[in-house]
């Protein structure tokens, strides 16, 4: 008699432990051997934790093992998707013999999600490998089913096992367990009916769509005619946004100059620069944040994100500290020149901050804002709008002298805009290292000091270090082995 | 001083009623005949009270914290029967405890982790073993070892072997480790010698059953007092003359008492097996995983086994005798150094039996025996001793399971992220290391001496702060040499677990003393809460009179520490201004920051069902949480390095223009309000806001908020 192997992979606080216990009851309620043990992590409501069962078809259990072997496993179970990429790393789940009842839903590990831009691991790997590595798989998402069941994910995931039909434990077994439990015994019977309904294929899951936002603009239809005239076919969906965005962001006129702006461009680049160019023409300064923060979907937005009912009031509080240069990007050039200046020179930049807390649920909070919303059309005034604008110019100048040289090394020039964004130490930090890539790897790859695939390649790797770890070690070791390696090919030059 | 806000209760009444076994202890109560079913830790507790145990004690952690976890929650049994429960400071003091089977023929028992704990308690265990106990002395070790372990991986066994007190290591199976708990105790007074007992972290966790006995009532006990204390004897105290004649009676009388009482009572266990020429000899807490090595080789049952229960001391002839004849033995043995098969091979040498031993040649010598290791090291074995067995086919079967994994690594591509512990959701010690991050940001690198406890999780992602981790307790001390070498000041963080543990004396007494200019920062959260939120001196609902033991800023200051500020950890602008101020100051000596915020997993499971019982009372509740304004957002998670927050996320962009991933407060957020802190005090984004949410609200709120909302509608922009 050889025992059915259960390995149990969960985050902390999923409740890993709970679903080892029912588990367990409802073998012993069966009269089946069986044996579970745990490597529970710590206290905290983090971290990994495994669980391993052993369950015999009969009676007594004879010696059963304590831990997980590879490739003998017969039914791994999962909370997250990632936890079961980690079972198959491990080699527990095996093609010839595991079933693998896994959610699809991902809870980002703290390195993915510290990351300066996306950092997420390769979903489209961990799906190949379940679907590879494992015999059968029972796979939907049970964060989400587990939400619209009212209950909690170990309750879906024992439906699921239940509903693979892989252990000899009737549904009333597994069901006496969980009042015998105690706890939320209600939802937790829910999770445990919609489990067991997916794993049968007797529930549908909706797929959970990501809804991206367009912007709101009218009375710029004739500049989507014009548009839809001059553009391949391709990139017309950036180009639309970008308009719409900057009409709204701003007005007519700034959505034409971004037209104006894309006829210089090589039909080939022009989605991609399309994209980056709207984003940074709809730089964020307190006028657009204002205008966000007082938009009139905001409120039935955070209403639903911080699931407040229809009848019970919320009271919003924002968080702004501008420091002197978000202070001075409001101002005229000149003014803001002469500000700054002092501001360095007295030590008080980047030092000095008027720390604000808005209730934008109060009406003066709310007017308060709308009223710095409304300044819109001060904005071509300000220095932060000079500055913007000589900083795009510069940009799209390398893009247009790169585009001779190689389409590539344009394409890498335009994708390294992504570098610039955020507000306050992030912005100063992103733009510092786009204009250290830009005098250090595109000037010299325009003046033709490397060869135009080392050109490409070089701010490739350049923009991938400046956004490898905030203290631009890695920018600084990147640049340095550029400048080593293109010296060569210079002095040849010469 | 204390800067208090109304939602943040004093440390000294922070209570944690929520935290129940109440079915563990229903199990305690079993009696002759009943079934008991649960983990193995759980089965020991109750095995001590089949034994009749007059006094328990011991210090928390992992995987041995439950005995006096559920002994604590079932106050009424033990006043029932008698039995005296110490909730000790530190392992050293729980050791001492045992102090009591000295001269009383009283039964104790002591639990701890190891290897740190018996390394703490190691004066005292000399000093006991030495004269030795008349009434049965049992400590409980968790082995805390292998996967899941926390600790230096280093064996309790070396202890043993020194200080000549005997070992059982039971195999994981719940009615052998009942009986060995059992039988310890008479171990113990047959040979007047404390036992240990190593429970790896698996075992403890093992599930199973046993038939339970009725519990036993100590003839001594604090129900049954004794009139007169010991007559004074000199024999038993650890004092020379008598430490001369301690040592010779461990070897002359006590280990051949021990050895004479393993083989009458069966502790070790011979297993039969058809291959008279080979053998294996194995640890009884590796037995189960050695025995589905052989079943995997498909050789179950065939192969001679010799379980030790009991691994110190070995019995000379039990070991011979099984050896004897035999072409080969396995010794299977985790861990360094190889202790139980050096002594094999000298035993075997002296009796000049010729067999061959294998073991840390076939097996690693270092790291857990898992599945794959233990199939690895019984396929050498059988290859090197025994060719005639034909193992082709389990061989191949092994294989493919690695090129299998090989395989699905490949289409992985990669090491996957890892998911190493972090600070819970709304933690009071995220926002000092939030804090101690900007303090960088201004004067560079410092120095961080770290401790143990959760706030040691600060060394991994994402804050990475940490130079050193000495012991528990330890950190102050540790930045001793550090501090006077160093141009900036040395900061050493401590819990106010391990200020009680050791670091008021190691630390502060010691910096103190040798006029340390060092900065100091205690977390005081109010339990030891890395091992499940046990009380601490400066804990109130302490579990006997719900009074304050001993106030941690009172205890400094008593002790002449003249620069102390107490501040809500929660606070990162002030906090950042009390760490700046410390490392900046003029003044010399020891700079002690007490950060002060409620552990949030204890704070959580007293007010949710508070919380649950206004609403349904139909009282105003406000629920504050963070949220984000994902249009505000440009995902460079700035936020989430300065806090790691598990309920501060990631979530796809809306904005059809982004492609990174923007942060997301997910709906476990229980509104600590770090990141709004952190927003502020680190000038990040304005993208994120705290939501009040008025539930139950009065007829005012709603009529003010429908004034506001239609005034606020009418303002509102496209």
């Amino acid at each position: 008699m050889k025992p059915t192997t259960i390995l149990i992979g969960a985050l902390g606080g999923d409740g890993g432990g709970v679903l080892c216990d029912w588990i367990v009851t409802a073998a012993q309620a069966q009269g089946l051997g069986v044996q579970a043990t745990q490597i529970p992590g710590v206290a905290q409501r983090t971290g990994a934790t495994t669980y391993y069962l052993e369950v015999m078809p009969g009676p007594r259990p004879a010696v059963l093992a304590l831990n997980p072997a590879i490739g003998e496993v017969d039914v791994a179970l999962a909370t997250e998707l990632l936890e079961a990429g980690r079972m198959i790393f491990n080699g527990f789940v095996s093609p010839e013999r595991t079933t693998l009842i896994a959610s699809t839903h991902r809870v980002l590990a703290i390195g993915e999600r510290a990351a300066m831009g996306d950092g997420s691991f390769d979903v489209g790997r961990l799906l190949r490998a379940v679907k590879e590595r494992s015999r059968a798989q029972i796979l939907f998402d049970m964060d989400q089913a587990a939400e619209e069941a009212g209950s909690v994910i170990n309750a879906v995931l024992l439906g699921a096992l239940a509903g693979s039909g892989r252990l000899p434990i009737p549904d009333a077994s597994f069901e006496a367990a969980i009042r015998e439990g105690g706890k939320s015994v209600d939802a937790n019977l829910a999770g445990f009916v919609f489990g067991r309904g997916h794993a049968r294929g007797e529930l549908e899951q909706a797929v959970r769509e990501h809804q991206k936002r367009q912007a709101a603009a009218v009375g710029v239809e004739d500049l989507i005619e014009r548009a839809r005239k001059t553009y391949p076919a391709k990139s017309l969906d950036m180009v639309e946004e970008g308009i719409r965005r900057l009409a709204s962001y701003q007005d007519r006129r700034y959505a034409t100059l971004y037209l104006d702006r894309l006829d210089n461009v090589r039909p080939d680049l022009l989605r991609d620069v399309a994209r980056h160019l709207a984003v940074r023409m709809s730089f964020e300064d307190v006028i657009r944040v204002a205008a966000a923060k007082t938009s009139r979907e905001r409120m039935a937005r955070v209403r639903a994100e911080v699931r407040a009912k229809p009848h019970e009031p919320v009271e919003l509080t924002e968080h702004f500290k501008p420091g002197i240069e978000e202070i001075c990007a409001m101002l005229p050039p000149r003014l803001a020149r002469r500000i700054l200046a002092w501001a360095r020179r007295t030590g008080r930049l980047g030092k000095v901050y008027f720390s604000m807390h808005v209730r934008t649920t109060t009406v003066w909070g709310f007017a308060r804002l709308r009223l710095l919303a409304g300044l819109r059309w001060w904005r071509p005034r300000t220095y932060r709008y000079v500055e913007e604008q000589a900083e795009i110019e510069r940009w799209l100048a390398d893009v247009r002298a790169a585009t001779p040289i190689s389409v590539e090394l344009a394409r890498e020039i335009v994708e390294s805009a992504r570098l610039i964004k955020g507000y306050g130490d992030t912005h100063a930090r992103g733009l510092a290292n786009y204009r250290r890539i830009a005098a250090e790897v595109i000037a010299p790859a325009l003046m033709g000091r490397m060869t135009p695939r080392a050109a490409a390649d070089a701010v490739a790797s350049a923009r991938v270090a400046a956004l490898a770890d905030p203290d631009g070690e890695s920018l600084s070791r990147t640049l340095a082995a550029i400048a080593s390696a293109s010296r060569p090919l210079s002095q040849a030059a010469e | 001083m204390l800067d208090q806000p109304p939602d943040q209760i004093p440390v000294a009444q922070r209570t944690n009623p929520e935290r129940s076994f109440r079915e563990e202890v229903r199990s305690l109560r079993l009696g002759n005949g009943e079934v008991f079913r649960g983990e193995g830790i759980l089965a020991v507790t109750k095995a001590i009270l089949q034994a009749g145990v007059g006094y328990v004690g011991g210090y928390q952690g992992a995987p041995v914290s439950h005995l006096v976890d559920v002994l604590v929650e079932s106050q009424d049994l033990l006043d029932e029967l008698g039995v005296h429960l110490e909730t000790c400071t530190n392992e050293a003091s729980a050791a001492a405890l045992l102090g009591a089977s000295i001269n009383y023929p009283i039964r104790g028992c002591v639990t701890w982790k190891s290897i740190v704990g018996t390394n703490v308690a190691a004066d005292a265990l000399s000093n006991l073993a030495s004269p030795g106990v008349i009434g049965g002395a049992l400590i409980v070790v968790g082995e805390d070892y292998g996967e899941g372990a926390s600790v230096i991986q280093e064996r309790t066994h070396a202890y043993a072997l020194k200080s000549s007190v005997w070992l059982m290591d039971p195999r994981p199976n719940l009615p052998t480790m009942v009986r060995c708990t059992e039988l310890a105790f008479e171990l113990s007074e047959a040979t007047n010698t404390p036992v240990m007992m190593d429970l790896r972290i698996r075992a403890c966790h093992v599930t199973g059953e046993f038939v339970a006995r009725d519990n036993k009532a100590p003839a001594i006990s604090r129900n049954n007092r004794l009139a007169e204390p010991a007559a004074h004897n000199y024999d038993r105290i650890s004092h020379p003359p008598s430490t001369y004649a301690h040592e010779k009676i461990k070897v002359e009388v006590r280990q051949p008492a021990a050895q004479r009482f393993i083989v009458e009572h069966g502790l070790n266990e011979f297993l039969p097996g058809e291959r008279s020429d080979l053998g294996i000899i194995v640890q009884g807490g590796i037995t189960n995983v050695t025995m589905r090595g052989l079943d995997r080789l498909e050789l179950d049952g065939r192969i001679p086994m010799l379980v030790l229960n009991v691994t110190h001391p070995l019995v000379p002839d039990q070991i011979v005798d099984f050896c004897k004849g035999k072409r080969a033995v396995l010794i299977v043995e985790e861990g360094a150094p190889d202790y139980i098969e050096q002594a094999i091979h000298a035993i075997l040498r002296k009796r000049d039996v010729d067999t061959k031993i294998y073991g840390k040649d076939v097996l690693p010598m270092a790291g857990e025996y898992t599945a794959e290791v233990m199939t690895e090291g019984l396929l050498k074995f059988f290859a090197q001793s025994a060719n005639d067995i034909d193992l082709t086919k389990p061989r191949e079967r092994f294989e493919a399971a690695r090129a299998g994994r090989a395989e699905a690594q490949r289409i992985l591509g990669g090491p996957l992220p890892l998911r190493p512990p972090g600070f819970c959701v709304g933690c009071p010690e995220r926002p000092v290391f939030s804090a101690i991050k900007l303090l960088e940001r201004e004067v560079g690198k410092v120095h961080i001496s770290s401790d143990i406890g959760c706030h040691s999780f600060a060394t991994l992602a994402p804050f990475n702060l940490g130079n050193s981790i000495l012991g528990f307790g330890m950190s102050l001390a540790a930045a001793g040499a550090v501090a006077p070498v160093m141009q900036k000041r040395t900061i050493s963080v401590m819990g106010d677990g391990g200020f009680w543990h050791n670091g008021l004396l190691s630390g502060v007494a010691s910096s103190m003393f040798n006029r340390g200019d060092r900065v100091l920062v205690i977390m005081q959260n109010g339990y030891t809460s890395a091992t499940g939120a046990q009380f601490i001196p400066n804990t109130s609902g302490n579990r006997r009179d719900g009074e304050t033991t001993s106030d941690i800023a009172a205890t400094l200051k008593a002790m002449g520490v003249k620069w102390l500020r107490t501040i809500r950890t929660y606070n990162v602008a002030t906090m950042l201004n009390g760490l700046r101020e410390a490392v900046n100051t003029k003044e010399g000596g020891l700079k002690v920051i007490v950060a002060d915020g409620e552990c949030q997993l204890a704070r959580q499971r007293r007010v949710r069902p508070e919380i649950a019982a206004q609403l349904k009372r139909g009282e105003r509740v406000v629920r504050t949480r963070f949220g984000v304004d994902d249009e505000i957002c440009t995902g460079d998670h700035s936020c989430i390095r300065l806090s790691g927050c598990p309920s501060l996320v990631v979530k796809p962009s809306p904005d059809p223009l982004r492609s990174d991933p923007v942060a997301h407060v997910n709906n476990g957020c229980v509104g600590c309000g770090l990141c709004g802190e952190v927003a502020d005090a680190a000038v990040l984004c304005p993208s994120f806001y705290k939501a009040d949410i008025v539930q139950n609200a009065s007829w005012w709120d709603r009529l003010k908020w429908r004034m506001r909302s239609a005034m606020i509608g009418a303002m509102a922009g496209a």
